[in-house]
């Protein structure tokens, strides 16, 4: 599937479902139970018949038994709105195995997931990028498991650049969704001016937050010693350090700090966290870590 | 407290180095990453576009300079005056004589030994002292003992080479009085740095002195003008001979150029074929209408320049004249009148003190009145002459000093003395005819007056009947002769003192070198005796004193000088000797070297420490 996800990976994908934990209130039809009453085969309720009910929905045997006209009423099955926020900023281009690449798989296995369920999925990838914008409007409202090839190619012709103001991005996203539904974001978290109000802003919108941090194996055990002057690839900001072996460990200490805290911050607002690095097998989140933490079924 | 190096406060310079070396910052590699904020969060050091960074408190900082410092203060060398242990002692003798000019050793022997020397000063330890003796003609005490290795090195430096023959004997004697009764726990050394051209070490055969011998010089590559005369031609009184002798020292036959002049005239040039190891004898003669210097020069290049020249002064000989008082005496009358160049007076009695006469001969006479000129006395009983005098009956002779010029050629064998005056050698003299109870023939200078005192009556002997009488007379006459006599007298060997008498008092002299340096010599008032003692250079000097002016020539004329070849052995006595060592080398002093690794070690040491931290 374009280089994405293997067929492999997509058959096993194809048996699950994503959970939601919240009934789907999106206007449209689906399969997800909603408190809407509507068509389905699943009975929800009777109501007295008022004029200019349909016919077809009256319960003929409760007529029969009490002469009193019934209407039968029946669960709305409506569609989950499955919104991807997929970072797609300079600092994602680094890492070996590049962290965007992961990013884009977990997206599109998220998304095979979500069109396999009938649910409409969105990948909004921050920031902008004029040049992207018929391919990032294609992957706004993906729906049905035919579209899944589309979704594919759209997904792998997205490329990453530039800087981006995560928080800014994600309540963007928030106030954008006219429904809540699940949200992934999936990202390295590494902005200087924080994340706390973007994730904040989809949790409170009523969103499903599942926070995937990606990370290169190269952040987490850097190869590269000496007297080195580092530059910012998104800001060009420098920073003058002397790196060395003997160095690795408190170095390590400091990056499980930051993502401890990353964790906590989601723990306390019912976001469910994930870190993965970009060199590990994309089995290992998928088939693993989403399913043990009952993102999917 | 004091410092022995207080010059090496100038290290004080490294500190603002260290301090510098804080103060920069190091050249960085450029290295892109997706984002620093995990960075940010690890690292301590602040970024700063300058190479500077601000002096920050630092303990690292403070240790290093603390140890500079420390550093500094131990190569400045602190010492405090107190009981400290008694270092060991050491005496280096430093043979500054003409053999040590030879350029065997580049530049010479002299300047080897100097720097060997040099590196025995710095092996010394903290209380070793030094003494340092420089022997050539005479020992000069360059620097008493000390642990100062600052003030060795400037007497070292202090100290030159010259033109004389070497007499370790009195350096021996005065090294010898230091290092005695040292405890053996100071472990007194003589440390001798010379070529071993040194004789007359006999008495020193059981004196056990700890002595290092150090041995400079390579090949004996030489030849030497050994002796130098000037006589009047007995053939020919108007012309002059001048006896010369040449050595050639080393094993190869060489060519000698020489050249005779007077004064600058060229008169005769020889070549010379000088077989190896062989002396030859030369006889030059020369018409001589004036006084002058007669140079002779050897243009052969070899090792040693100094004993390619030597000159003389020669005088026109002047008739002695004699004054014979005795009662008489046919053998002494007719010796006397055999004797060329002398014009004889006889006399009964001495009236006056016979000065208009250059010899005053008294033949068995006590004069009233003692001769002021040179006196040849025949069996006089002087007590202002001799201490003690009694008669000794029939003295056997058993020595007599040939070598004297009294007795050249003179032969005591078959001399027999019936009787004769019993005394002891004089302070004034010396005994040249020996018998075992009493001098017989006593010869000497008194107040400026050469006596020969002949301690019995000729005619009381069966001397007058040898032929060695006449000559001997003759030798007498031209020995007290003060023409002939000048001769010699103007002639000394390097290092020896020129004596000079002063008719008239006066406040000073000036002497002209052989290089044309001109010395004022003070002379104490009423002084009746000029006395020149720097003669450390050969070839003629001048010297003015009041009206007088006077040429004399000082000349290295030395045998065991021109032999260069290094004695690998000093010859002390007939059994004991000293073997030149190569083993004990001087010990060189390791803590500068090791002072400089521990400051190159505080500098990697700073770096190293930064480029742990960043």
């Amino acid at each position: 599937m374009d280089g994405l996800l293997s067929a492999k990976l997509l058959r096993q994908l194809e048996q699950f479902q994503l959970l939601a934990q919240r009934r789907a209130k999106s206007s449209a039809r689906g399969e997800r139970r909603s408190r809407a009453r509507g068509q389905s085969v699943e009975f929800a309720d009777y109501r007295n018949y008022v004029a200019g009910d349909d016919f077809r929905y009256l319960d003929w045997n409760l007529y029969g038994r009490l002469e009193r006209l019934f209407l039968k009423l029946y669960e709305e099955e409506r569609e989950l709105p499955v919104r991807i926020f997929l970072d797609a900023s300079e600092s994602m281009t680094f890492g070996e195995p590049r962290k965007f690449d992961f990013a884009r798989q977990v997206a599109a296995a998220l998304g095979y997931v979500a069109l396999c369920g009938f649910d409409r999925v969105s990948v909004i990838s921050f920031p902008d990028q004029p040049e992207q914008s018929a391919t990032r409007s294609a992957l706004r409202a993906v729906r049905g498991r035919k579209s899944a090839l589309e979704f594919f190619r759209n997904l792998s012709q997205l490329t990453a650049a530039g800087t981006v103001n995560l928080n800014t991005a994600l309540r963007r996203g928030a106030l954008e969704a006219r429904q809540a539904g699940v949200a992934v974001v999936l990202s390295d978290f590494l902005d200087p001016a924080g994340y706390g109000k973007g994730l904040e802003a989809l949790a409170g919108r009523g969103f499903q937050v599942n926070a995937v941090q990606i990370l290169s194996p190269e952040e987490l055990s850097p190869s590269t010693y000496g007297d080195l002057k580092l530059v910012d690839a998104e800001t060009g900001a420098l920073q003058e350090v002397t790196f060395g072996k003997f160095r690795m460990k408190s170095y390590q200490q400091t990056v499980q700090n930051f993502c401890q805290r990353l964790r906590e911050f989601c723990q306390m607002r019912g976001i469910r966290f994930f870190m993965a690095s970009s060199g590990t097998p994309l089995e290992q989140l998928l088939l693993k870590q989403l399913r043990e933490a009952e993102v999917w079924r | 407290m004091n410092l022995l190096a207080p010059a090496a406060v100038a290290f004080a310079a490294a500190i603002p180095v260290v301090i510098v070396f804080y103060l920069l910052k190091r050249k960085r590699v450029v290295h892109l990453v997706s984002s620093t904020l995990l960075w940010q969060k690890f690292l301590a050091e602040t970024q700063a576009s300058s190479p500077f960074q601000r002096l920050r408190h630092n303990w690292l900082l403070i240790i290093q300079i603390l140890v500079l410092l420390l550093a500094i203060f131990a190569l400045m060398r602190p010492f405090v005056a107190g009981e400290g242990k008694t270092g060991r002692l050491r005496v280096a003798i430093l043979d500054a004589s003409a053999s040590m000019l030879a350029k065997d050793l580049a530049p010479n022997r002299f300047e080897q030994a100097r720097s060997e020397l040099g590196k025995l000063i710095d092996s010394l330890r903290g209380n070793d002292q030094l003494v340092l003796l420089i022997a050539a003609a005479h020992t000069e005490v360059k620097q008493s003992a000390t642990t100062d290795k600052l003030a060795l090195r400037r007497a070292l430096d202090a100290c030159v080479p010259m033109e004389t023959p070497t007499r370790l004997g009195e350096a021996f004697k005065l090294a010898e009085t230091l290092v005695k009764n040292r405890p053996e726990s100071e472990g007194p050394e003589i440390h001798l740095f010379s070529d071993g051209a040194a004789l007359g070490l006999d008495d020193f055969a059981n004196k056990n002195l700890p002595l290092v011998y150090h041995k400079f010089g390579k090949t004996a590559d030489n030849t030497g003008i050994v002796s130098l005369d000037v006589r009047p031609n007995p053939s020919d009184p108007a012309q002059r001979a001048i006896f010369a002798s040449i050595v050639n020292f080393s094993t190869n036959t060489h060519a000698a150029e020489l050249e005779l002049l007077f004064g600058n005239d060229l008169i005769e040039a020889r070549t010379v074929t000088l077989s190896p190891t062989n002396t030859q004898p030369l006889v030059f003669l020369a018409p001589q209408t004036r006084d002058g210097v007669f140079t002779l020069r050897n243009n052969t290049e070899d090792a040693l320049a100094t004993d390619n020249r030597a000159s003389i002064v020669s005088l026109i000989p002047h008739p002695a004249k004699v004054l014979l008082v005795t009662r008489g005496n046919r053998f002494v009358e007719k010796a006397l009148r055999g004797v060329a160049n002398a014009e004889v007076t006889i006399v009964p009695a001495l009236a006056d003190s016979g000065q208009m006469f250059d010899v005053v001969v008294l033949d068995d006479v006590s004069p009233a009145t003692w001769p002021a000129a040179n006196t040849l006395a025949f069996h006089v009983a002087n007590t202002n002459l001799f201490a003690t005098l009694e008669t000794v009956k029939a003295p056997p002779i058993v020595d007599w000093k040939s070598g004297h010029p009294l007795l050249r050629f003179v032969n005591f064998d078959n001399v027999q003395v019936a009787d004769a005056l019993g005394v002891k050698t004089p302070p004034w003299g010396a005994s040249l005819v020996d018998s075992p109870s009493t001098p017989l023939l006593v010869a000497g200078q008194l107040q400026r007056q050469r006596l020969v005192w002949v301690g019995f009556d000729v005619l009381q002997s069966t001397w007058p009947l040898r032929i060695s009488f006449p000559i001997f007379v003759a030798n007498a006459i031209d020995w007290l002769n003060p023409s002939s006599s000048r001769n010699a007298e103007l002639m000394v060997r390097a290092g020896d003192p020129f004596h000079f008498g002063l008719e008239q008092s006066i406040s000073s002299a000036e002497l002209t070198t052989p290089d044309g340096n001109r010395k004022t010599i003070q002379i104490e008032p009423g002084s009746r005796e000029l006395i020149v003692g720097d003669t450390y250079r050969q070839g003629v000097y001048h010297l003015k004193a009041g009206t007088n002016d006077v040429t004399f020539c000082v000349n290295l004329l030395d045998a065991a000088e021109s032999n260069l070849a290094p004695r690998d052995e000093l010859p002390f006595g007939k059994y004991t000797k000293v073997t030149a060592t190569t083993v004990k080398r001087a010990n060189v002093e390791l803590w500068r070297w090791l002072a400089g690794i521990a400051l190159a070690f505080l500098l990697f040491e700073w770096w190293y420490y930064h480029r742990r931290t960043a």
